[in-house]
């Protein structure tokens, strides 16, 4: 698997890095002509342009719903981490997908389009989060459909047990012995302690 | 020794299994004797696994590297501190803990019990010794941690194999948090059988009305309080250690520690129902059981590696030996619920929807909905691969969209929920206790959105925080009032005698404040800021208010570990505040290497930079800093909430509901209740920030 991986990833190299002058100078038409004013706003807030390959919010953004393939983080590419490695920093396997992402970001893919490249190379596992279709789409249903019947059931409850109050005096109150140790413990309660817990 | 460790163990588990049969054999034949025999037998366990423990131990102070756990998880040059440590290090040192921790539970139930509810008793020391019974099995059977390094003809081998080094505790532990963390966690997994042994006791002997709650109501509160103090170790050791910014990734094995936790809490709320007024027998019960075998589960999750995670230290074929477990229990529980299902009869009325019984209805809902959506999204994977054939992820940010939404509903019943009346509350109380603490509450969010809380979620639980905040000091402040001025003593002293006759629930107050607390430091994450930079000396990188400069990089050198070190001059705002020393250690017996984060931290803000190593392009030291706004809070937070706990637990001043004198309470029992606040004092001295 990770042999498959590296050989695909070396074929790839010559391409990324032409992608790479390709971007630079697309991205300074766009930037100069679009987003000047999102630029500055940028630059003056990140004040100095991080040092790994990062450069678009966007790519940054994408970086965290793509995991990082090297099979020891479990982190997504943009918080690859390696406590245990040389470097805790982005994995070889975390640099490379970046890279990837920004290649697909200057292409100017959609999101989408982008997240679906990475799925095809990788697997469904790349994913960070289940997609919403198909089977997956039941691991974002269930955490609201679950609580939603449960409100329906409480609710079934409650008014069940409201009926029950509003009948109960009819039969007179039944007394257990339980109940009447409860409301001498009400009764003998003293001021401030009113309402107890 | 190794033979008396084994021993020992084997003979615990004769013990145990000895203590189930004639436990039911006496409960059968009603022969006091016998189940007197099967309880002594139950307190007996104890003692041998504490000796099992205490011959692990002994190797490991001793160095012996001819047992395979020692060679596995220790060194000559480790610290003894972590020597100790090391002994819920790996798989079956974790296993024989879980099974002495249980043991010591056993014990103090049995032992403090041994005059009392001799009618209930005999079924819960078989309910305990059942499962301490399944993990004498695993210690002895499945995973024992006594296995000798040993060659075809012994002897020569062995003595090789003595002089020889171990492999080192992974350094991930060598941390002083990580000798806390596990015991409290594993203190909160086991001590969730007690009352869970309690309840299916209870149920099983059919002994009348809410007393095995009463009974059971501190060992409860203890084993949430003490969960609650592993969970939140465990997020601070995360935070750090592991070196990324954060405290909490919907990992498994956190998620794991979480669900017994969320059900744990859910029970100590709707006991109360019980108690006042006689609802939710059925529930309850099974709220209890529910706790029990999530607390299996997690300890499973941990220990089979079902889930990949990175907590998986030991992995192996264990998982099945805990779903025939959690099976069995499963099917003990419901039958005998099946059976007695007609002694639960409850006398549930409801007068109103706006009362205290429908809010603590709405709270149960509430937190079982968030241990659905995490239990939901841990094994989903798994259902996942098992369904379609492919796995599939569930990251971090899954968890965050389900359970945050949860969590704020369940922040704002926080504050709803003790101002509403039981039975009924009338539109105008509500009116009365609700309108300045709402007010009160969006004032705060508008003063918060104009200074940049611009997140909708952080800004949600900014308000909640002020709001329950409020609602809580209103309670406070009317209560101390009424009693000032019918005693005519000043107002805080009113105040600490309001808290003192009723410390359950202004205890439970103070828990419900550190639970904002959390939530205010958990709603500072979206503002989290980060930056990676490549740094020779003189280079400088700036980050929110601070300006970090490269002083200096150096190697330190010592028998455990040699490490990198950055020395790191820190500015705010062009004045020099603090120097910080991240770095990064080379551990001799492991090779592995381990970041140490430097943390500077205030509560606004905490400053957490992290000496990544050389960059593997160019050679370069790399740092990367965060900006991590309240998280400070968190920790905070759970301060209190150990400290609220230990109010809640003390006795009330006037005997009102008082179940048994002051006087005849044991040490043992002063011991067990004051366990949390040693962990918190402890956890105070550990922490660093």
């Amino acid at each position: 698997m990770t042999d498959i991986y590296k050989t695909r990833k070396s074929e790839r190299a010559p391409q990324q890095s032409l992608c790479a002058q390709n971007r630079f100078s697309m991205f300074s038409v766009l930037r100069i002509s679009l987003r000047a004013v999102t630029l500055a706003t940028i630059l003056a807030m990140s004040a100095i342009a991080p040092a790994s390959a990062q450069d678009t919010p966007r790519a940054k953004a994408l970086s965290k719903r793509v995991l990082c393939m090297c099979g020891g983080c479990e982190d997504s590419v943009g918080l690859c981490n390696h406590p245990g490695g040389t470097f805790s920093g982005p994995c070889e396997t975390a640099r490379g997908m970046q890279k990837d992402l920004d290649a697909h970001v200057t292409r100017g893919e959609s999101d989408d389009q982008i997240l679906q490249a990475m799925v095809e190379q990788y697997g469904p596992t790349v994913l960070v989060e289940p997609p919403k279709k198909g089977f997956d789409l039941l691991a974002w249903i269930m955490p609201i459909a679950v609580p939603l019947i449960a409100l329906v059931l409480v609710w079934e409850v409650v008014r069940r047990w409201r009926h029950k109050a509003t009948l109960a005096p009819a039969g007179g109150p039944q007394v257990s012995p339980e109940f009447l140790v409860r409301a001498q413990r009400e009764a003998n309660r003293e001021p401030g302690r009113e309402h107890d817990e | 020794m190794d033979i008396l460790g084994s021993f020992a163990l084997l003979l615990a588990f004769l013990t145990a299994v000895y203590a189930v049969l004639a436990g039911i054999a006496g409960i059968l034949t009603r022969r006091t004797l016998l189940t007197k025999s099967a309880r002594n037998a139950g307190m007996a366990v104890f003692v041998l696994v504490t000796v099992a423990v205490g011959c692990l131990e002994y190797f490991f102070f001793s160095n012996d590297f001819s047992i395979v756990y020692v060679v596995e998880h220790s060194n000559r040059a480790l610290p003894g501190f972590y020597k100790f440590a090391a002994l819920w290090a790996g798989q079956e040192g974790s296993l024989l803990f879980w099974s002495w921790l249980l043991s010591i539970y056993a014990f103090l139930v049995l032992f403090l019990n041994r005059k009392r509810h001799p009618e209930l008793m005999p079924y819960v020391g078989v309910v305990l010794a059942g499962v301490q019974t399944f993990f004498l099995t695993l210690n002895n059977f499945v995973a024992t941690p006594f296995r000798v390094l040993a060659g075809p003809d012994g002897a020569g081998v062995l003595h090789l194999a003595k002089m020889s080094e171990g492999h080192g505790l992974t350094p991930l532990l060598q941390y002083p948090e990580m000798v806390i963390h596990p015991p409290m966690l594993y203190l909160g997994y086991t001590g969730f059988s007690v009352p869970f042994a309690f309840a299916l006791a209870a149920l099983l002997g059919r002994y009348p009305g809410e007393k095995w709650i009463h009974i059971t109501r501190r060992w409860t509160m203890i084993a949430w309080c003490v969960q609650s103090i592993g969970i939140l170790l465990g997020a601070h050791w995360a935070y750090a250690m592991l070196g990324w910014g954060g405290y909490w990734a919907w990992d498994p094995v956190e998620n794991a520690s979480l669900l017994p936790w969320i059900t744990g809490t859910a029970f100590l709320h709707s006991v109360m129902m019980q108690e006042k007024r006689g609802m939710m027998k059925v529930w309850n019960v099974w709220l209890v059981f529910t706790t029990f075998m999530l607390c299996i589960l997690g300890t499973m999750l941990t220990r089979s590696g079902v889930v990949s995670s990175v907590h998986a230290f030991a992995q192996s074929s264990i998982g099945s030996w805990f779903v025939g477990f959690l099976i069995i229990t499963f099917v003990v529980c419901f039958a005998a619920y099946w059976k007695n299902r007609d002694y639960l009869r409850s006398d549930n009325q409801l007068d109103s929807l706006v009362s205290r019984e429908s809010s603590f209805l709405f709270n149960n809902l509430i937190l079982l909905a968030a241990c659905f959506a995490v239990l939901w999204g841990t094994l989903f994977p798994v259902l996942s691969e098992w369904v379609q054939g492919s796995k599939i992820s569930v990251g971090a940010p899954f968890f965050n969209k389900v359970n945050v939404p949860i969590a704020l509903f369940l922040l704002l019943l926080t504050g709803v929920g003790p101002l509403l009346a039981w039975r009924k509350t009338s539109f105008d109380a509500l009116q009365r206790n609700f309108a300045w603490p709402f007010g009160a509450g969006i004032l705060a969010g508008v003063i918060g959105f104009t200074f940049g809380f611009r997140d909708i979620y952080s800004l949600l639980c900014l308000i909640l925080g002020v709001f329950v905040t409020l609602t809580i000091a209103s309670e406070f402040f009317r209560g101390a009032r009424v009693i000032s001025a019918r005693d005519g003593t000043n107002f805080f002293t009113a105040m600490g005698e309001l808290t003192m006759r009723n410390t359950r629930r202004y205890g439970g107050y103070v828990i419900h404040f550190g639970m904002v607390l959390v939530f205010i430091g958990i709603a500072g994450t979206p503002f989290n800021k980060d930056l990676q930079k490549e740094m020779a000396v003189g280079d400088s990188l700036r980050i929110g208010p601070y300006t970090v400069l490269c002083q200096n990089f150096d190697h330190l050198d010592n028998a455990n570990f040699e490490s990198d070190r950055a020395t790191l001059e820190v500015f705010k705002n062009g004045k020099s505040d603090m120097m910080l020393f991240p770095e990064r250690r080379l551990f001799h017996a492991s090779q592995v290497t381990e970041t140490m984060v430097a943390i500077q931290s205030s509560p606004l803000r905490d400053l957490y930079i992290v000496y990544a190593g050389r960059s593997p392009e160019s050679g370069k030291p790399v740092i990367h800093a965060y900006l991590l706004p309240l998280i400070k809070w968190i920790w905070f937070g759970g301060i209190v909430v150990v400290l609220g706990t230990g109010l809640a637990l003390l006795p009330n001043r006037r005997t009102a509901l008082v179940l048994r004198p002051a006087t005849e309470r044991s040490w043992a029992e002063a011991i067990v209740e004051a366990a949390p606040a040693i962990g918190a004092v402890a956890r105070r001295v550990e922490g660093h920030d």
